[in-house]
């Protein structure tokens, strides 16, 4: 029999820490669906996607039940759009997303991602297409979600699409500007984006992937700040290192890890279909006590955004994939902590009390997993500053070769300071000030490319 | 395939007590198929399996069991098997769960989890329980195979854990290993 200490520890993991498995994320090709015309592709895709997915969310609920571990989202991610809908234009896109929309709540699936294009070198006649249809398809859909890769480290960045993009963001506000903008929460910018990511807004299903894939989100920030909690509790504040903290974060993955991967290669087996991989990111949720920022303060720091929060950070980004690589066969995806600000109640309040401004947050993503997440600022900000902070985000991930990305969210007729609420997973925080509106103008009218960089001399 | 015998020995803790069971067994010429031993606040306990000649009998086994002469006696029950098996083709359990309760000390809170078990017709496969300070804690595997559905399974056992005050938790046995071991799956 198992030893009793192993079976108490992960029973208090599981039952009075809330672990759960954030996400199941089924890849589906969509890329033999192309028909001769948009009214025959979107058959195509919803026939695919309803046949590939069938079983998908039963199957989840199922193996969830056998093991008393809850899979919190079931989730779709499919092949970046723009490439489905070569030569449509931007009603063909909106056609599209209405299809994937009714896909998706077909087979009963919370989201749907890769509403998608990937511009980082250039942008093709569809991808233009592509961009100005994403307000309206944001719109007047329920489940999907867009991004756009428009960065890497090996081609630079496309800043002719960057400067479309702030605008695209602003107009993706301003018509959902009945439900706070909220449109512009189901849309990220990334410079390096994976093509098998678990997670939303960003998941897709990359051009590298095979038919069908099964990607897990596992998470927990809940469990690591309860289990450092306990640790210190146990051993005394004064007995304790960083080292041993990193150390009970590794420990604490690992076991987090398994139970993500056992989930989901389970799911996989009764499907038929391929496990790809577990993502190790630490995804908090609006919920109490399902914080990153609350380890932050565990750690050490009074309030998110205090000197020392970077490196805080940094330590527990890399003790998570250290204990999460060695517990799975296969990671990829973001694998890092997020530091989404809506998402995330302690985030949110060092936001609201003004101890985390906007370059502090910057700053901080440079060491984590995955940029400027869920940051809602004022309505009144212009397209160009927005083009400018995404800007900055990329070069990060560009320079740094991770993964970074953005999503703003200008609050229509709101201000810094004034609360805005999506509900659910989506959140609630103060709007954050941006500073130096207005002065980046020059910049984005440039266009170009920033070119890609030296992969050597690294200082 | 000669006669199984099950045999049970109880004795006070003491170096060399392993020695002097499986001593007697080679003396006997038996085979040893299988044994589980465990040790509960200085009392030792085993229960072994092992094949012997046809002519040998309990009695034979007992008598050299009472043949060993230390400062503590070794109880001893032994029986012939009803229906021999072979040990290494012997059906384990397919998939068995953990039931985990936790709670503060009192009589009968083994009892009345055994009778939880008995009346949804789990069979307990181990069971280990600790006390610490006033807390009192039960580690059950279970075999549900006669069980129709483990959901209904884990309502009844909600009802149970409001109903004792205790907290009770059932996990596949799956995640205990996944969570605890490095071998991969």
């Amino acid at each position: 029999m198992l030893r009793s200490d192993h079976i108490l520890a992960t029973v208090e993991m599981i039952q009075k820490e809330n672990l759960d498995v954030r996400a199941v994320t089924m890849g589906i090709n969509l890329l033999d669906c192309r028909g001769g015309d948009v009214r025959e592709t979107c058959r195509r895709v919803e026939e695919k996607i309803g046949m590939a997915a069938a079983h998908f969310v039963a199957t989840c609920d199922q193996v969830s039940k056998k093991y008393g571990i809850p899979v919190v989202n079931k989730r779709i991610s499919v092949t970046p759009i723009a490439f489905v809908g070569a030569g449509f234009d931007r009603h063909g896109f909106v056609e599209l997303a209405l299809a994937l929309d009714r896909a998706a709540s077909a087979v009963g699936v919370d989201i749907l991602g890769g509403f998608s294009a990937q511009v980082e070198k250039g942008m093709t006649a569809t991808d233009r297409e592509y961009i100005a249809a994403i307000p309206e398809a944001l719109a007047r859909t329920e489940k999907i979600c867009a991004s756009i890769n428009i960065a890497s480290s090996q081609k630079g960045i496309n800043m002719d699409a960057l400067a479309l993009i702030g605008q695209t963001v602003k107009d993706l506000a301003e018509i959902t500007k009945d439900q706070g903008g909220f449109g512009a929460a189901k849309f990220v910018v990334f410079c390096n984006q994976p093509g098998d990511n678990p997670f939303m807004a960003g998941a897709i299903h990359g051009l590298e992937e095979a038919d069908l894939v099964l990607n897990v989100g596992v998470s927990g920030p809940g469990v690591i700040a309860r289990a450092l909690d306990r640790l210190i509790h146990a051993k005394g504040r004064e007995n304790l290192g960083l080292d041993d903290i990193a150390e009970e974060i590794k420990q604490t993955t690992f076991r987090v890890t398994r139970c993500g991967e056992l989930i989901g290669r389970q799911v996989s087996k009764e499907l038929g279909i391929e496990f790809g991989v577990v993502d190790l990111s630490l995804a908090p949720t609006p919920t109490v006590g399902d914080s990153v920022g609350e380890i932050l303060q565990i750690l050490g720091v009074d309030v998110v955004g205090a000197p020392g929060s970077t490196a805080i950070l940094a330590m527990l980004n890399d003790a998570v994939k250290k204990g999460g690589i060695f517990a799975s066969k296969a990671v990829g995806g973001l694998s890092g902590a997020f530091i989404p600000v809506m998402e995330d109640a302690v985030l949110a309040e060092a936001v609201g009390s003004g101890a985390l401004c906007l370059e502090k947050l910057e700053a901080m993503t440079c060491v984590c997993s995955v940029g400027l997440d869920m940051v809602p600022i004022p309505g009144s900000v212009d397209a160009d500053t927005i083009s400018a902070i995404i800007a900055d985000e990329m070069a990060l991930g560009m320079i740094n070769n991770k993964t970074t990305a953005a999503r703003l969210i200008p609050v229509p007729g709101k201000e810094a300071g004034e609360m805005v609420s999506f509900g659910g997973l989506f959140g609630a925080s103060p709007i954050m000030p941006v500073r130096n509106v207005g002065k980046s103008s020059r910049f984005i009218a440039w266009g170009g490319r920033i070119p890609a960089p030296l992969h050597s001399f690294k200082n | 395939m000669g006669k199984q015998m099950v045999m049970s020995v109880m004795s006070k803790d003491r170096p060399g007590i392993v020695a002097d069971i499986t001593g007697v067994i080679y003396q006997l010429q038996g085979d040893l198929a299988d044994l589980n031993q465990s040790v509960l606040c200085d009392y030792f306990t085993m229960i072994l399996i092992a094949t012997f000649d046809d002519s040998v009998t309990p009695e034979d086994v007992v008598a050299g069991f009472s043949h060993i002469q230390p400062e503590t006696k070794l109880e001893v029950v032994v029986k012939e098997m009803d229906t021999p098996m072979e040990i290494a083709k012997a059906k384990r359990v397919k998939e068995t769960y953990i039931l985990t309760a936790q709670g503060k000390n009192r009589s009968g809170l083994v009892y009345r989890i055994g009778l939880f078990c008995c009346q949804h017709g789990i069979n307990i496969l181990d069971l280990a329980t600790t006390l610490s300070g006033d807390q009192y804690t039960m580690i059950l595997q279970l075999d549900l195979s006669r069980v129709a559905s483990v959901d209904t399974i884990r309502t009844s056992l909600t009802g149970y854990a409001e109903e004792s005050g205790l907290t009770v938790v059932l996990q596949h046995e799956d995640i205990f290993k996944a969570t605890s071991e490095i071998t991969l799956f």
